[in-house]
């Protein structure tokens, strides 16, 4: 068996847009993510960062290719496929209605997480996420950063051993993003295989141990920082990523000048 | 189904979250506790304060015209009534615009009265001119205000009655030897229990209100299960957890279920609480009780109604985008719900009949029979099972809609994008769904004296335009739609010995199916009348109940819906499919079998001829024979169970010669349920996958659909 708990090979995705027509939202994207390590999908708004998560965790159907989550593929084991993962974006929100505790057990339970151990589990992630005040409390009545906590510990109420972070800072202040970061490190280091999407480049200098550039669908890059700046010349992320997004709409450029009938 | 522990999960989430929503609470439980009664308090009050009114009001009427005296002698003088007020005015018209009066009596002599009617032309076409050299009393009165029309609807009873006694006077003063009552005397005795007054009373009117209250109860937490979770976001985070499509929509659905049924049955106690306190008096022939037994047997009874209307909320929910448009969709779901609920108080609409395929109508003519005791146990048991597999299919679509990307989040499909044949695989039974119903709206309402007219318009005209437009609009090559392609020739020899085969084989099915749902033999006989009228030439019949239906009918069916369908099922489910739908596009129920197997049968003839032409010659002949049998008087002559056994045998030999001369109808799915080159051969296949290598991977996504 592969050491990867998530694997991707050629995963493609194609919408259709009534104003766009077809649009490949992921194009062949190939990435891998091992116990451990945080892979940071790093991409413009709308490079196929959450289309490439969303077919991961199931929600879409792949086009063509595909994709392993601890060995299971998503479109044959589904639900196992989900079992073994926690899903967070900034899009994700909580009942209302429920307390924190209640949402734990809640969401402990639809991920089939072993019935005896549920409440030990949610006593567990009570204290490690410093939710005994409020846990009680309806989240209705929470404070964002209070809410932010408890859709983590939510995102982790079953012990997955992959999780995915969409776009999680987002929406955030200064200071909840640091500890939010600081919670997902922590996390890295319990030997989690984290998948972590942004678009903020100092985020995934500082957080991602692996990271590769996602551009109109395409992967164009994976590796280290340090192999990125190897391989370009280029100290810093953004130049990076300038580099390798701005030689591809080159490229895209010079495929349209040399196009029959074209100007030029 | 295994209540897993995800299902209960849900169920749970969903209960807590209602029962701490304090507003929905309030607005969809306890207003309703207190509006109702004081709603029907409201109701007897004003009632009686109607009854009270109207027993103490006078009308003012004024008795006016060259015959006055004669009415005033009659009215005031002879016999007093004291409800009208008789006053004198001098223009009864402005008097009565004025509201000085509330209606005049304008008496005539005949020769007015003939005047009248011919200044005014209209009144001339319903009021004969000749009335027998009597007076003539005309009320005036303004239908718009209360005491005018109530009062002339008064004067008119009490001239009645006058009228009445007057001629028993003058008949006894001319020695007439006896008065009315001397002749015979009636009177009137009601042989029904009270449990049949009640259940008929009640039973007309309970499957409505649960119903409705049903609807609004479950409509508190539906409105807020799909949409308001894709409205918070709440359904994303639902559909990256491990529970199932099917877990999820069944804790859903049990909660919704739970409620509906919870709020309809607090109201129904509530109400009957009331009524047992007497702060509402119950309507005179309704007693309150109701047998335990007879509860139950309600129960069991409406479970598949909860279901239904349960999973039409969640359906309705999961394919709205927000709360909002969620509750816009209400009215139209509670009306679309109430419409079958009114059949218990349609005349003559009984158990059992065709009612029974239709779910809610046949649970509420079956609950109406419950309570009066009279109930055909077989139409009981057919009506819950239809019910209850609606319910299932709605419930079905609700999964199906949670594995649906358009409906999670919005996206245009391929399909639709693109539109043309491959969009016409996925809505095909969606597009025969609507023709069937706007046909059966046109048959209804559009009839014709002459079975010509009918056969043109119904048979000519609809089912030529139907597959032409589905042609026309999914983009559809005809050769390949219509499988406008020559057969072998050997089949041809099939074709000859199967149609007349194939109509003493339907004969006798038919008269099977006598033994299922019996047929009244007027039915059949006016039903022979009106298709085979003696007026009309048998050669017109002949062209338009037999060629006609023979190319119209298979383009339709054996053509679109064929060509529509052909990568979902195998062979044997199309023919089964195929038929079926062709069998219900004849309206009448005691045809359906018949006509089902038929189709059945002109289905395996197109698939294994490769063509439509056959089925067109088959259908045409199978017409035909009967229509010239039938009008030769020989129709009895078909009749005999040997017939039926031989007219199997001569099928099934043309049914094995066509096979013997076959040639493959092209893209059909085949029969086996596992796909030898799918990526995963351990996998189970949906019966709605299309065959592209792409579309295997969306039938296969998720294990099943």
């Amino acid at each position: 068996m592969n050491s990867d708990f998530v694997r991707t090979e050629a995963l493609t995705k194609v919408f259709y847009d009534e104003s766009r027509g077809e649009v490949m939202a992921a194009n062949a994207v190939d990435i891998a993510c091992s116990a451990g390590e945080i892979l940071g999908l790093l991409g413009a708004n709308g490079a196929g960062k959450t289309t490439t998560l969303r077919m991961l965790s199931t929600v879409l159907r792949p086009t063509s290719g595909s994709a392993w989550v601890m060995g299971h593929e998503v479109r044959q084991a589904p639900e196992r496929v989900r079992e073994n993962l926690g899903f967070y974006s900034a899009s994700t929100a909580l009942y209302p209605k429920i307390t924190p505790r209640e949402t734990l057990r809640f969401f402990a339970t639809v991920n089939r997480y072993p019935a005896e151990k549920v409440e030990a589990r949610v006593d567990h992630l009570i204290r490690r996420f410093r939710l005994e005040a409020y846990a009680d409390t309806r989240v209705e009545r929470l404070s964002s950063g209070m809410k932010q906590k408890v859709s983590i510990a939510r995102t982790v109420a079953h012990d997955p051993p992959v999780l995915i972070f969409d776009e999680p800072t987002v929406a955030l202040d200064v200071l909840n993003a640091i500890e939010l970061r600081q919670i997902i490190a922590e996390l890295r280091a319990e030997g989690k295989a984290i998948l972590f999407s942004t678009h903020i480049m100092s985020e995934a200098e500082k957080l991602c141990d692996r990271i590769a550039i996602l551009h109109a669908g395409r992967i164009l890059a994976t590796g280290t920082l340090d192999e990125l700046r190897e391989a370009t010349g280029l100290h810093y992320l953004e130049d990076i990523f300038v580099r390798f997004a701005g030689v591809r709409n080159a490229a895209e450029a010079e495929v349209q000048n040399v196009a029959p009938g074209s100007p030029g | 189904m295994r209540l897993t522990r995800p299902i209960r999960a849900v169920f749970g989430l969903e209960i807590r979250s209602l029962l701490r929503d304090r507003r929905t609470l309030f607005m969809s439980v306890i207003l309703p506790i207190l509006l109702l009664p004081v709603f029907l308090v409201a109701m007897s009050w004003m009632e009686d304060r109607q009854v009270q009114r109207d027993e103490a009001r006078t009308f003012r009427v004024a008795i006016v015209g060259p015959e006055a005296d004669f009415a005033r002698s009659l009215l005031v003088e002879a016999s007093p009534d004291s409800r009208f007020q008789w006053v004198t005015v001098g223009d009864a018209g402005e008097a009565l615009d004025a509201e000085e009066l509330d209606l005049y009596v304008e008496a005539m002599a005949p020769e007015d009265w003939v005047s009248v009617v011919e200044e005014r032309e209209a009144e001339a076409e319903v009021i004969p001119a000749e009335l027998g050299g009597v007076p003539v009393f005309r009320l005036h009165y303004h239908s718009s205000r209360t005491a005018s029309r109530e009062g002339a609807s008064a004067l008119q009873e009490r001239l009645l009655e006058l009228r009445e006694l007057s001629r028993d006077s003058l008949l006894l003063d001319a020695e007439f030897p006896a008065a009315r009552d001397e002749i015979a005397v009636l009177r009137t005795r009601d042989v029904a229990s009270d449990r049949e007054v009640q259940g008929a009373t009640l039973g007309r009117y309970v499957t409505l209100v649960l119903l409705g209250l049903m609807v609004l109860g479950g409509s508190a937490l539906s409105t807020d299960t799909l949409a308001g979770e894709k409205e918070r976001g709440t359904l994303a985070t639902l559909l990256t957890s491990a529970a199932t499509r099917n877990e999820l929509v069944a804790g859903k659905l049990l909660a919704i279920m739970a409620v509906a049924f919870s709020i309809a049955l607090i109201q129904v106690l509530n109400l009957w609480l009331f009524l047992g306190l007497g702060i509402i008096e119950p309507p005179s022939n309704v007693a309150l009780r109701v047998s335990p037994e007879l509860a139950f047997l309600l129960l069991v009874l409406f479970l598949p109604v909860v279901a239904l209307t349960a999973g039409i909320l969640l359906l309705t929910s999961a394919h709205a985008n927000s709360y909002k448009e969620a509750q816009l969709y209400l009215t139209p779901v509670l009306l679309g719900l109430l419409v079958p609920a009114l059949a218990p108080m349609v005349p003559d609409l009984t158990l059992p009949s065709a009612m029974i395929l239709v779910p809610i109508a046949n649970i509420a003519l079956a609950a109406r029979d419950l309570m009066v005791g009279q109930v055909h146990l077989p139409s009981l048991l057919a009506s819950w099972g239809v019910t209850a597999a609606a319910a299932t299919w709605v419930t079905s679509r609700s999964v199906r809609a949670l594995h649906s990307e358009k409906v999670v989040t919005g996206d245009t499909t391929r399909e639709e994008f693109l539109g043309g044949p491959d969009l016409f695989r996925k809505r095909v039974l969606r597009w025969f769904l609507v023709f069937w119903a706007v046909k059966l709206l046109l048959d209804l309402n559009v009839q014709f004296d002459d079975i010509r007219l009918s056969a043109l318009f119904s048979v000519g005209l609809l089912f030529l335009a139907f597959p032409l437009v589905v042609i026309r609009h999914f983009r559809l090559d005809p050769t390949e739609a219509l499988a406008l392609r020559m057969p072998r020739p050997g089949v041809w020899i099939g074709v000859l010995v199967g149609a007349p085969a194939g109509l003493l084989a339907a004969q006798g099915l038919f008269r099977l199916m006598q033994y299922v749902i019996p047929v009244p033999p007027e039915v059949l006989e006016g039903f022979g009348q009106t298709l085979l009228p003696e007026n009309v030439p048998t050669w017109h019949l002949l062209l338009l109940l037999a060629l006609l239906p023979g190319i119209t009918e298979e383009l339709t069916f054996r053509g679109v819906l064929l060509h529509g369908l052909r990568r979902r099922f195998g062979t044997l489910g199309l023919a089964l499919v195929v038929g079926g739908i062709f069998g219900f596009f004849h309206f009448q129920i005691f045809r359906i079998p018949s006509t089902a197997m038929l189709g059945v049968v002109l289905t395996l003839v197109t698939l294994y001829s490769g063509s439509i032409f056959p089925a067109m010659v088959w259908h045409a002949l199978n017409n035909g024979i009967g229509i010239f049998l039938a009008t030769q008087g020989w129709g009895e002559s078909l009749e005999g169970a040997w017939l039926g056994a031989a007219g199997l045998v001569g099928l099934i030999l043309a049914l094995g010669i066509i096979w013997v001369f076959r040639t493959p109808y092209p893209d059909v799915r085949p029969q086996t349920r596992l796909r030898p080159d799918s990526a995963d051969p351990g996998r189970r296949l949906d019966d709605s996958s299309p065959s592209f290598d792409h579309e295997k991977r969306d039938a296969g996504f998720e294990g099943r659909r």
